[in-house]
């Protein structure tokens, strides 16, 4: 049979497969992440004052050229606190997506590519931690962790160690799934039977796979992350004063809500607009299994260009 | 009752997607009448089905269409209908079936009471009447015990019989045309040739005007009244099944013929498959649409779009969009 | 059917045996935690290590920690978790008073999270890629992202000070509970109306869409009766996992609102270190995640004919 350039007008199968393709993300999606990694390396630079000084000539100011969004009850300056918890943010976000990754690659692939007893022994394991919503988790360890035995620890590390702890599961599931799923391929035993070793097997052939699927679970990931620490400060369970951090700074506006909304709301939309920054990315690849509806300016140019087309041709037939 | 039930003229559709558009159907015409099977033909891509489902508006999400030419059914204009109406009409007056049954019927709905709804709706039968009309579809259509597979989802029932019931369900409003899309492409061998029978049957006993789209020239054969050979969204050929079957002029037409394994010969020696791909339709050049895969093109091919024009003698017009085999070959054009 | 679901019920018991035996081991267990603690709030700084071994003794907390274990779990079963070591009270006696104040957050934001996901999302996929479209698309978005206690901070600002509609804290009738339930609706209700928007666009492009309209039916009609119960299991399983998420949603209202539920009780018993009012409340959340699960299981098998037929095939 012979195969049509345009197979997918008669198909109409919709557009795309399982993989998702960078290349094709628009770049405008990408901004708002980006922005928001760029304050959080550079905040050092953008900070105008030290985001713990408290300045009692200067308590909750309204926005002037010395404090671009005003000061806070101790008169902290507002701007370099929001600047300083993005910092605050992207680095805990960033500890915590990295470890959680890693380890739950580890521990998926084990259970995946070992099966056997290991395989049930992790599962349960993959379960249980996923019996509690993430955030529960980490809540209850912040509980444990506060106990004298692990002094040793700041406040800020023992947040990152909590949601680590309570956010590899679901990264695990996922990389087993995948290794699972590989193993079924047929290169794999063509592979084993040319004679690879097990390692080179995983490394080569399957770990590719894991971490492409994981890295876009993590990009989308990475928005519930800076929620779930911010919620942890704002219940008073993570990042203590004065590191500027969102959560906390909302939960100390709350006091000053009714004359102060700004130190409420302030931090409320950086949080947000990072939030759906993510939110954003990770539609981008989900979005893009589904058929789109051509519209507006580019069907009407596609129009155009078809209409021109047309005339040419016909032109080009009532010549010859 | 007199004249066509669907009638297409100087039809033009341009698709849009995302990321393409196309002119899948360029210039056709075709009518269809009440007790007749009028066969499609052509390749994956040609426009067979856009150029058919397309005016009835049934495209698949996603895709907008332009639609040019007149259009008419039970006396009513398509093309400027309001899409309310034209529901209407689409269920009323045409039944579809499928090429896939599988997934064109809905997993979660039990057969027999879309069928039922379909009588209620659009042949104004009672609750009552139209259940028992819904299960007599059914054994109509072949299906065994049909009060058991009334209440049957669709993942319960095998592919041939989920045919049968797409067909029950495209006869249910008693539709004036029966729209076959492809429909045994999905199927096994031995059960094609139960699904065409029975659809020769419906179309014997209804007299109904039957539309088969189809790339199988065995199907063709076994149906057809009227055959059309659409290449690249224009038709290449079209007269009565059995000239255009035994004496095909069109390079395209005889080369899809030709393609055609013989069954009674057990080598493959016979046929020859046609060189080259269909043309880009994205970007199509001026001229026959062929002229790139024909041994007998010659230059003015390429430049000029070719007239169909109306060869032989016989009662139903045959035409071909091949001036050159018709004076090279000296085919008798139609006096 | 019965099997698999049987199955099911067995698997999840095993699983809430499980997660309370390590949240037990975790929080409880812990050594030196408890009795420590009670030799602090009985003695104060006067506390030594002495008497906290004596309480250790009393309590048996120096049995191996399955014993301990058997011992909570069999207590549990009676319904008895023990004494907090906060309030001093019954953790029986804390939950009688806080579980209606949760479960009637998590009923009201339940029932406006569905309202608010099939009405946005139907309306999104009825009126496709116009700019009501994008313009609900874009309400779900920031919904699903908005943090819940700035939602809360949101609206207390505009109703609650601003216009006075309603208490902005404590209980003062059912006013209280419009923004509270609003609060923890918000985030749910804009990821289901996002999975109700988005499986709806994607079983509209399929063939069976195609059928109904050449069924006769209009695109609303498609929408509502084809299309409609093909999304029932993903949004139903969507629900599960959201309604599930709203504990944490329950957490951070009743800290906003001040209302005492569970969700105030678990924050206490943290920074307070009264781990075994810990441990009770993550029992409930156990307790309650797997059945919602389980029930979520269930339901879906009831809805899919694939799987509620299964034994006839």
């Amino acid at each position: 049979m012979t195969s049509s350039p345009c197979s997918s007008i008669r198909g109409f199968a919709a557009p795309g497969g399982s993989d998702i393709q960078f290349s094709k993300l628009p770049w405008l999606v990408l901004t708002p992440a980006l922005v928001f990694v760029f304050v959080g390396v550079f905040a050092p630079f953008l900070m105008t004052h030290d985001p713990a000084a408290q300045d009692y000539t200067a308590i909750l100011k309204s926005p002037s050229l010395s404090h671009w969004l005003g000061t806070d009850y101790l008169g902290r300056d507002l701007w370099s606190r929001i600047v300083g918890g993005a910092r605050t943010s992207l680095v805990a976000m960033a500890f915590v997506l990295v470890a959680a990754l890693v380890i739950g690659v580890v521990i998926g692939s084990i259970a995946g590519y070992v099966g056997g007893l290991v395989e049930t022994i992790l599962i349960s394991l993959i379960d249980i931690a996923l019996a509690l919503p993430s955030l529960v988790i980490a809540l209850a360890l912040m509980g444990v962790f506060l106990g004298e035995n692990f002094d040793w620890l700041s406040d800020y590390w023992k947040m990152v160690l909590a949601l680590t702890l309570a956010w590899w599961a679901n990264y695990a599931r996922m990389s087993r799934a995948v290794v699972i799923a590989e193993l079924q391929q047929p290169y794999i035993e063509a592979a084993r039977v040319m004679g690879a070793s097990h390692l080179w097997v995983f490394a080569r052939h399957i770990l590719p796979h894991v971490l492409g699927l994981v890295v876009v679970y993590a990009s989308a990931d990475a928005g519930a992350l800076v929620l779930a620490i911010a919620t942890l400060s704002f219940l008073g369970l993570g990042v203590a004063p004065p590191t500027p951090e969102w959560g906390q700074m909302l939960v100390d506006g709350m006091s000053y809500i009714e004359e102060y909304p700004s130190l409420v709301v302030i931090p409320g939309l950086a949080l947000t607009a990072v939030v759906v920054s993510f939110n954003l990315l990770g539609e981008a690849f989900a979005l893009q299994k589904v058929p789109r509806v051509l519209k507006g300016r580019l069907l009407r140019r596609k129009r155009a260009a078809r209409k021109e087309e047309d005339l040419a041709r016909t032109k080009a037939e009532s010549q010859a | 009752m007199s004249g066509p039930v669907y009638a297409v003229k100087n039809l033009v559709i341009d698709l849009y997607t995302p990321t393409v558009s196309v002119r899948a159907v360029d210039g056709v015409s075709f009518e269809v009448n009440s007790g007749e099977t009028l066969a499609i033909v052509g390749e994956s891509g040609s426009g067979k089905t856009v150029m058919t489902l397309g005016p009835l508006g049934l495209m698949p999400e996603g895709v907008t269409i332009d639609l040019n030419g007149s259009v008419t059914a039970a006396g009513q204009d398509l093309v400027t209908m309001s899409p309310k109406k034209l529901s209407k009409l689409r269920g009323g007056q045409f039944g579809v079936i499928f090429q896939d049954p599988m997934s064109a019927l809905n997993p979660m709905l039990k057969i027999g009471p879309q069928l039922a709804e379909q009588a209620r709706r659009f042949a104004g039968l009672s609750a009552k009447a139209a259940r028992k009309e819904a299960v007599s579809l059914l054994a109509r259509t072949g299906i065994p015990d049909p009060e058991d597979r009334y209440d049957r989802y669709p993942h319960e029932l095998s592919g041939g019989m989920l045919q049968r019931a797409m067909i029950a369900l495209a006869l249910a409003a008693r539709p004036r045309v029966l729209i076959a899309d492809e429909p045994t492409t999905a199927l096994d061998a031995t059960v094609q040739a139960q699904i065409l029978a029975l659809l020769r049957q419906i179309q014997e006993e209804d007299g109904i005007a039957v539309v088969l789209i189809t790339h199988d020239i065995g199907a063709v054969s076994v149906l057809a009244d009227r055959v059309i050979v659409l290449y690249a969204g224009r038709i290449a050929e079209e007269g009565s099944a059995i000239d255009v079957l035994t004496a095909p002029v069109h390079p395209y037409t005889r080369g899809l013929l030709a393609s055609v394994p013989d069954f009674r010969s057990d080598t493959a020696t016979g046929t020859r498959e046609i060189p080259g791909l269909p043309p880009d339709q994205t970007r199509l050049l001026p001229g026959c649409r062929f002229a790139d895969r024909c041994a007998q093109a010659i230059t003015s091919c390429r430049r000029k779009r070719p007239e169909v024009t109306r060869v032989g003698g016989a009662a139903v017009p045959h035409r071909a969009a091949c001036p050159v085999v018709i004076a090279v070959e000296g085919v008798a054009r139609h006096a | 059917m019965r099997r698999l679901f049987l199955r099911r019920a067995g698997l999840a018991l095993l699983l809430m045996l499980a997660a309370t035996a390590l949240t037990f081991a975790l929080v409880t267990a812990a050594p030196g935690n408890v009795a420590a603690l009670i030799a602090e709030r009985a003695a104060g700084a006067g506390a030594d290590g002495q008497m906290i071994a004596r309480i250790a003794d009393e309590l048996g907390l120096n049995d191996p920690l399955p014993v301990r274990y058997a011992r909570w779990l069999g207590d549990a079963l009676t319904g008895d978790f023990g004494i907090s070591l906060r309030t001093g009270k019954p953790i029986s006696e804390e939950f009688a008073e806080r579980i209606p104040v949760t479960a009637t957050l998590l009923a009201g934001g339940g029932i406006l999270a569905l309202f608010y996901s099939l009405s946005i999302g139907l309306w999104g996929a009825a009126s496709n890629g116009r700019t009501t479209d994008q313009l609900l698309h874009g309400i779900a978005l920031v919904g699903a992202s908005t943090p819940n206690f700035f939602v809360a901070a949101l609206l207390v600002i505009i109703f609650a000070v601003g216009l006075g509609w309603v208490p902005s804290f404590g209980l003062y009738g059912w006013t209280s509970w419009i923004l509270p339930c609003i609060t923890i609706a918000l985030f749910p209700g804009s990821v289901l109306a996002r999975v109700v928007r988005v499986n709806l666009q994607e079983v509209m492009a399929r063939p069976i869409a195609t059928t109904g309209f050449a069924k006769g039916m209009s695109r609303g009609e498609v929408l509502l009766r084809e299309a409609l119960p093909n999304i029932a299991i993903p949004y139903i399983t969507t629900l599960g996992a959201q309604f599930t998420l709203m504990i944490i949603g329950a957490i951070v209202v009743e800290r906003v609102f001040g209302l005492n539920g569970i969700g105030a009780f678990f924050i206490e018993a943290i920074r307070f270190r009264d781990f075994v009012g810990m441990q009770a409340v993550l029992t409930l959340f156990v307790v309650f995640f797997v059945s919602v699960n389980l029930l979520v299981d269930l339901v879906a098998m009831l809805i899919d004919p694939r799987l509620r037929r299964a034994r006839r095939v």
